[in-house]
């Protein structure tokens, strides 16, 4: 029979709380009465004269028992904490919580019903999650509608491009006056789209602004060695988790500025050397390299992953679907190189891995 | 009968209850319902004239809130990595939790990856060239839809034919 609860049990009992003493056996006897709750989830404990028969528990609690003979062979103060699970009992399930003690010599399985507690933290960690997805999500789409933007503004300005062109072959033409007054509204409207799509940039440039602080953006002359530091530094922690090692060739650059907002050009930067690290298994390395050629700063960031095959490398670099939210990362490569003059490029290593690179336009202005 | 221990990892709101309950019980909600801890199902399985029944461990999302707790894998005998298609950082994530626990999870041929949300596939941000690299470092991965149940009931059996094959 159960031995008679003492009143430290019964207050445990109120608690929500039994106690098992771990006998000699290693069976486990239930200190005091049974509880209703425990009753019901596991009814062959009051059948078994107290004694909880382990096949009849879950395999999680099973699992815990292994931490708790540890805890008990240990001895002194230590404990073993289950942490929370959902016992699926005959019928009924309840949330539990176990922890392995000893005192006073005797080993101690402390079992929590967690009833409320549950609940209140199930609630705290679901509005927690939800936070962390809803967040995840917004910077997600932040990204996809700054390519889209620089897809438009790409777009317009090119065809925009043509129009101006077009406009001037035909002002060189021996024109009526009617012709000369269209082709001046013609050449108003293609100066206001101008104007508007510069506005579009300078509105999201503002966005920007407001989201990495004033001291974030440099319009211009972006030093090319401290960009290229602070992006690796900023990916170092990623490649040393994932155990890839990160090379960077020293190259003669002190002096470089490229044409670029620094901002921007470290997240390009930062892009380059994320896409190398995820196709680099662990063990990996990855090699970055910078070339001073006469008019470009070349940068190239060589992965050990599988090689792409070049029809993919293509579309990997190529226009960006807005139906299709994949290579987002490398798109935005694409856009700001090439929107300041650049290049950008992918190819499979005859050695294994492949190489990302990218081509600058040096800045002719001084710092 | 021959049991087997499955457990479910990923980061908190892939999918793992859903695919569990696809699976276990034919059911879906659209509804996210966070898991707390652990849950533990369990399925028979018929594979080549044996039946297995699978222990599957719903593990709670592993992140800042509540990071997983390493003996809750002691004696898996398989593992599905799950990631959420169209949150690319959640592959990162299972990625790593596969790094991490490497001593547990090892080389095993008994690891699958599901890309989860393939009902979503036009708003992935997981691209083919991202998956051939994975699977060139011998991941098998399939794209599963708890909500249709694409890929579902393939992905645990396939795992239960591995884990019955001889080493």
């Amino acid at each position: 029979m159960p031995e008679a609860a003492s009143p430290a049990q019964s207050v445990l009992e109120a608690l929500g709380f039994v106690l098992f003493a771990r006998e000699e056996s290693g069976a486990l006897r239930l200190l005091g009465e049974t509880p209703a709750w425990l009753g019901v989830l596991w009814p062959a404990l009051a059948e078994n004269d107290g004694v909880l028969p382990i096949a009849d528990a879950s395999p999680f609690f099973e699992n815990f028992l292994i931490d708790a003979e540890e805890c008990w062979n240990a001895g002194g103060s230590g404990q073993a904490k289950s942490g929370p699970w959902v016992e699926d009992g005959s019928g009924s399930e309840a949330q539990l919580e176990a922890t392995a003690l000893t005192a006073n010599g005797q080993p101690l399985l402390l079992l929590q019903r967690l009833g409320e507690e549950f609940e209140a933290k199930k609630n705290v960690l679901q509005h927690a999650r939800e936070t962390v997805i809803a967040h995840q999500r917004l910077n997600s789409e932040i990204q996809k509608k700054e390519i889209l933007l620089h897809c438009v503004a790409d777009e317009m300005t090119a065809a925009l491009a043509n129009a101006t062109t077009s406009l001037r072959l035909i002002e060189m033409e021996d024109n009526g006056p009617r012709t000369q007054l269209l082709l001046g509204l013609a050449n108003r409207a293609t100066q206001e789209q101008q104007a508007l799509i510069q506005r579009i940039l300078g509105v999201f440039e503002d966005e920007l602004r407001g989201a990495y602080g004033e001291s974030g953006l440099t319009k211009t002359n972006a030093h090319w060695d401290t960009v290229l530091r602070q992006a690796l530094d900023a990916a170092t922690p990623l490649f040393a988790e994932k155990g890839v090692s990160l090379s960077a060739a020293d190259a003669a650059t002190s002096e470089i500025r490229i044409s670029l907002d620094a901002m921007q050009l470290e997240r390009v930067v930062g892009n380059l050397l994320e896409n190398a690290l995820e196709r680099t298994p662990a063990g990996g390395t990855v090699m970055v390299r910078t070339a001073n050629e006469p008019e470009t700063l070349c940068l190239q960031v060589e992965d050990n992953g599988a090689a792409i095959a070049p029809q993919i490398c293509e579309s990997l670099l190529a226009k960006w679907d807005p139906a299709n939210a994949a290579g987002l990362r490398l798109h935005f490569c694409r856009i700001v190189v090439e929107n300041c003059g650049g290049e950008i490029g992918c190819s499979p290593l005859s050695g294994g891995g492949n190489r990302f690179w990218i081509r600058l336009p040096k800045s002719s202005a001084a710092a | 009968m021959i049991q087997k221990k499955v457990c479910l990892l990923g980061t908190s709101g892939v999918g793992k209850t859903s695919l569990i309950a696809r699976y276990v019980d034919g059911s879906f909600s659209e509804n996210y319902l966070t898991s707390v801890g652990v849950a533990i199902k369990k399925k028979v399985v018929r594979v080549d004239d044996s039946d297995i029944t699978l222990i599957i461990w719903d593990l709670a999302g592993d992140d800042k809130f509540q990071p997983l707790e390493r003996a809750y894998l002691r004696g898996a005998s398989g593992y599905l990595m799950v990631a959420d298609g169209t949150r690319g950082m959640t592959l990162d994530h299972v990625i790593k939790m596969r790094e991490r626990y490497a001593e547990q999870i090892g080389s095993t041929p008994c690891a699958l990856l599901l890309l989860n949300k393939s009902d979503l596939e036009s708003r992935w941000e997981v691209d083919e060239g991202r998956m051939s690299g994975l699977a060139s470092d011998g991941l098998t991965i399939i794209k599963t839809s708890a909500k249709e149940g694409t890929g579902v009931g393939d992905a645990f059996e396939q795992l239960a034919r591995r884990m019955i094959q001889p080493a």
